[in-house]
């Protein structure tokens, strides 16, 4: 069994910070259509692997703050957060931590419902996008998983313990 | 056991946190917690500012390694182009005065005059579908709500919302900017409105479509008393014919280049500034 602890406390809310800042790195407009979603994949990552002390407060004020600097509606990206959290933690419960198949199923589930929901509320709030590139950050989400997953990994130590 | 517990009230937790969101969110939709978007503004500023260093200081050193016969060279365009322009004030500044004149005897209103400021855009960015953009200066330095940013002398935007040191500005190609404009050569009015795509905005409610030619210029048409008249805004790039709805859609490219913007002016007409007190 394998027993893993944060490399420092804090690393958690420190990887988000450097998702949210790479979530507004500006980029030309057409890799824009393709920029992963960063803070999703590392909620997700966090609620897998610690699903104890990554918590629906990180995920909410992740969400809140890139809601503040992307503009969008004050807690769109929250819910999406929290809803990414639930997911990722009830279905990280069944799945196992290795076989890569599995992650990516979960992380499909997760940002696929992330954007649903997002794409809902845009549509609520007359915002709706026009054309299928709104889903394009999906495949690149899923493309940059396995990145995200392997530089994440060095935040945390496994305990080997019988 | 105790795993049930704590599982419950995970999903408790859960609800609480979507309840949550959602509040937020109505709140938001009917804009009834402005104070709450300047609060996270000022808390995510440094972040902005953060990602715009590594643009700011490759700005500042290209200026900084200019060689010298490139300065002068432009110091002395510059030079020509003051004098022009200085010229050309004199000129205005009597008409102003002959049309202050004739106001006065005409006992109208008097025309007010502007002042302008630069900000700095910060090289960050939004979402997709939004064509927002982050300046330097806030209501500490006067800027308000609605307040209309010009880029060179074409229309940029307008102030979305304020904090003491940063503001927002919506572009007027964000989908949920529409412009009052009129076109330069046939004077009908149309209303140029964002389609979210660069440089790019779509013209609506016109009259006369046959009227439209490619290559036509809107200027702002002063209408809605928001944006200062006669500006230019777009000129029109193509008309489409869509035989499915039977409705002809005109595209028109913004005047102003917004790839390349990086700084942008704030203008203060006087007449606005009565109107809000």
């Amino acid at each position: 069994m394998e027993q893993l602890t944060l490399r420092f406390p804090g690393a958690i809310s420190f990887s988000l910070l450097i998702a949210l800042i790479l979530s507004i790195v500006h980029l030309p407009d057409s890799w824009q259509t393709w920029r992963p979603e960063w803070v999703a994949l590392a909620v997700i990552h966090w609620g897998i692997l610690f699903p104890k002390e990554s918590s629906y407060i990180h995920a909410f004020i992740a969400g809140l703050l890139l809601d503040a600097l992307w503009g969008s509606s004050l807690g769109q990206h929250a819910l999406g957060f929290v809803i990414i959290h639930f997911i990722a933690v009830r279905m990280g419960e069944r799945i196992m931590p290795k076989t890569f198949s599995q992650h990516f199923f979960l992380v499909f589930i997760c940002v696929g419902t992330y954007m649903l929901v997002n794409l809902w509320i845009l549509g609520i709030t007359k915002d709706k996008p026009s054309d299928w590139s709104y889903w394009f950050p999906l495949l690149s989400s899923l493309l940059a998983w396995p990145l995200v997953h392997a530089i994440l990994n060095h935040l945390h130590i496994a305990n080997k313990s019988l | 056991m105790h795993q049930k517990d704590s599982s419950h009230t995970r999903t408790l937790h859960f609800f609480g946190f979507v309840f949550l969101s959602v509040l937020l969110l109505t709140a938001d939709h009917k804009r009834a917690i402005p104070a709450a978007r300047t609060a996270l503004n000022i808390v995510t500023y440094p972040l902005k500012v953060l990602v715009d260093i590594p643009y700011s200081t490759t700005y500042t050193l290209t200026r900084f390694f200019t060689s010298h016969k490139k300065l002068s060279q432009e110091n002395e365009e510059l030079r020509r182009l003051v004098n022009i322009y200085s010229a050309r004030d004199q000129k205005y500044r009597s008409i102003a005065a002959q049309n202050q004149r004739l106001r006065e005897s005409l006992k109208t209103a008097k025309m007010f005059d502007e002042s302008f400021l630069l900000a700095n855009i910060l090289e960050v960015d939004t979402d997709r579908f939004h064509h927002r953009v982050t300046i330097n200066k806030g209501t500490q330095d006067l800027v308000f709500e609605g307040q209309i940013a010009l880029f060179g002398n074409s229309i940029y935007g307008q102030v979305i919302s304020t904090s003491p040191h940063s503001a927002t500005v919506m572009q007027i190609t964000d989908p949920k900017h529409s412009t009052p404009v009129r076109n330069a050569r046939t004077n009908e009015t149309a209303l140029a409105v964002g389609t979210g795509k660069t440089n790019t905005v779509s013209l609506e409610h016109i009259e006369n479509l046959e009227d439209v030619k490619t290559g036509d210029l809107y200027i702002s048409s002063g209408l809605g008393r928001l944006f200062p008249p006669d500006f230019p805004v777009a000129v029109v790039q193509k008309k489409h014919y869509n035989p499915a709805d039977s409705l002809t859609t005109v595209t028109a490219q913004t005047v102003t280049d917004f790839k390349r913007s990086r700084e942008l002016l704030l203008i203060w007409q006087a007449r606005n500034t009565t109107e809000k007190q």
